[in-house]
């Protein structure tokens, strides 16, 4: 069975001759379908940079990465992206700026209301459809933005530190509505943190990140009851996973 | 407050309303506004000041009358040359800046000039294009142009080209074609910096227009200013530049209306509002 998401010997190295910065890899990876994936890994490591690699929105400069079975070479439309700074568009109401998905893949919005309506109603935003970006706080905000980067049903979804700006509480909250999407629909998920109890709780596996340039250190699988729910958060096993996982930061001089 | 808010709504017609909202807000200022000329009024004769200087606005707002006619003919002369080479820049510069924003050739070459150019006090050119063009309309339009037109197109091509990374690469992982894009995200992101550019360049526009009409010409408010200062008429001259300001004021708030006509979103229209 080939992976949803291969990885063969990626590295990116920006500038050329003796400005050159080496961001990222040699990396080998194989994401199987369907599976939560954590990059998890300290500021400037690159793990953004691969994310934007397998989205074929920045070029690899050695190897080569397989969505699908095809290789990156432009940007893929099969995809979900998501970023730490929201891509809702301040002239659209929330419903509008999930239809601008739709709209810029030449899809009808009309046809897809009952799609938008349901996805609204999984992040608990029915009833802000036709507010304006700026009405709502920066959690219902990231929220809808789950809901612009799910709408057209990707199968592979690219998240860049979506929670990374928000306060601790509305993480928590967020990160159970997002695991909750994620176990109803199953799509590959890539997702890019530097929170260790994030990684643990919402991945089927946690990609460890060196340092810069970032190498995968070692992929961890969480083999912990899904949903991952205040019971499962409390269990010797999960502080355990995040134990070891501190141990291995700690080995890098970062914690 | 809320009781006085209630009272007006009973008392007044519904256009009231706005009305006395925006009075409860700005009355310092019209209370400033009033006490100013109160003051000016006042000193003229408090300090003894000869008419050949100065005048009260009550003699002012009487040789305005007296002369008006001619006024609002120039008004009209003044505020024709402003607005056409206005809406000429505007035309010129928006399609150029966003030329300019994505051809990288011209990123190169037109953008540093422009650059440049701009750094030229543009009123420099004013005798050049009077003497060449003569008195008519077409300098001062020129003239207007040149003003307008820098502001308008280093603005525009920020606005073009400052999209933010998410939104690009949002857009380019939707496979959209680039007209799409640009109709759908980009045309409508650019417009609030576009707006910067065009209220610098109203605020310019009458500036260019008198100031071209200073150094030749036989009719306009800025002939009219000079004309009634070498006759030593300051009271015509201040009733000119009083409908200088009111003419600067109505292409202010015509491109502040239709910028609130096109993004009320933006926060600079919100927070006004």
């Amino acid at each position: 069975m080939t992976a949803a998401v291969q990885l063969s010997n990626v590295s990116k190295t920006f500038g050329a001759g003796a400005d050159a910065v080496h961001a990222f890899g040699p990396v080998d990876l194989a994401i199987e379908g369907g599976a939560f994936i954590s990059l998890l890994g300290p500021s400037g490591c690159g793990k953004s940079t691969l994310m934007l690699m397998i989205a074929g929105l920045l070029a690899v400069s050695d190897g080569e990465i397989r969505v699908n079975g095809e290789r990156v070479s432009k940007p893929r439309t099969d995809i979900g992206i998501m970023f730490q700074d929201n891509t809702l568009v301040p002239w659209r109401h929330v419903e509008g700026n999930i239809a601008l998905q739709l709209e810029l893949r030449g899809l009808d919005p009309k046809a897809n209301q009952p799609k938008i309506d349901e996805l609204l109603k999984s992040v608990r935003l029915e009833g802000f459809a036709h507010r304006m970006p700026h009405e709502l706080s920066g959690g219902m905000q990231q929220r809808a933005a789950f809901c612009q980067a799910l709408v057209h049903d990707p199968k592979t979804v690219l998240l860049d530190e979506p929670l990374g700006k928000l306060d601790a509480m509305t993480r928590e909250s967020i990160r159970n509505d997002l695991q909750a999407l994620w176990m109803q629909k199953r799509p590959t998920v890539v997702f890019v943190t530097h929170s260790i109890e994030e990684a643990v709780q919402l991945s089927s596996r946690v990609c460890v990140v060196t340092p810069r340039p970032g190498r995968i250190d070692r992929v961890i699988d969480i083999d912990l009851p899904w949903p991952r729910d205040l019971a499962v958060k409390r269990s010797a096993r999960f502080a355990n996973y995040v134990a070891d996982i501190q141990g291995i930061f700690h080995g890098f001089g970062i914690l | 407050m809320a009781s006085a808010s209630s009272e007006t709504a009973r008392l007044g017609p519904r256009w009231f309303d706005p009305l006395s909202r925006w009075a409860a807000k700005s009355w310092m200022f019209v209370l400033f506004f009033i006490g100013f000329f109160l003051f000016w009024e006042v000193s003229i004769d408090l300090f003894q000041v000869p008419r050949y200087i100065l005048n009260k606005p009550s003699e002012i707002l009487l040789a305005s009358r007296a002369d008006l006619p001619r006024l609002l003919e120039y008004t009209y002369v003044t505020g024709l040359e402003a607005i056409i080479g206005y809406v000429i820049a505007i035309a010129i510069a928006v399609p150029l800046g966003l030329a300019i924003a994505f051809s990288s050739i011209l990123r190169r070459t037109i953008y540093p000039f422009f650059v440049s150019i701009e750094m030229t006090p543009k009123i420099a050119f004013a005798p050049l294009f009077i003497s060449w063009l003569g008195f008519g309309l077409l300098p001062k339009v020129i003239i207007v142009f040149l003003v307008c037109f820098f502001p308008i197109v280093l603005n525009a091509i920020l606005a073009f080209s400052s999209l933010p990374d998410e939104l690009d690469r949002f857009c380019r992982s939707t496979g959209a074609h680039w007209a799409r894009v640009f109709w759908k995200v980009r045309l409508p992101a650019a417009m609030p910096q576009c707006f910067v550019g065009f209220k610098y360049a109203a605020l310019n526009a009458t500036v260019g227009a008198t100031i071209a009409e200073f150094i030749g010409s036989d009719q306009g408010l800025g002939f009219y200013i000079q004309i009634s200062t070498g006759n030593m008429r300051p009271d015509l001259a201040f009733a000119g530049i009083f409908l200088l300001t009111l003419l600067g004021l109505l292409m202010f708030g015509l491109v502040t209306a239709a910028e609130r006509l096109l993004i009320p979103w933006h926060i600079s229209v919100r927070r006004n509002a």
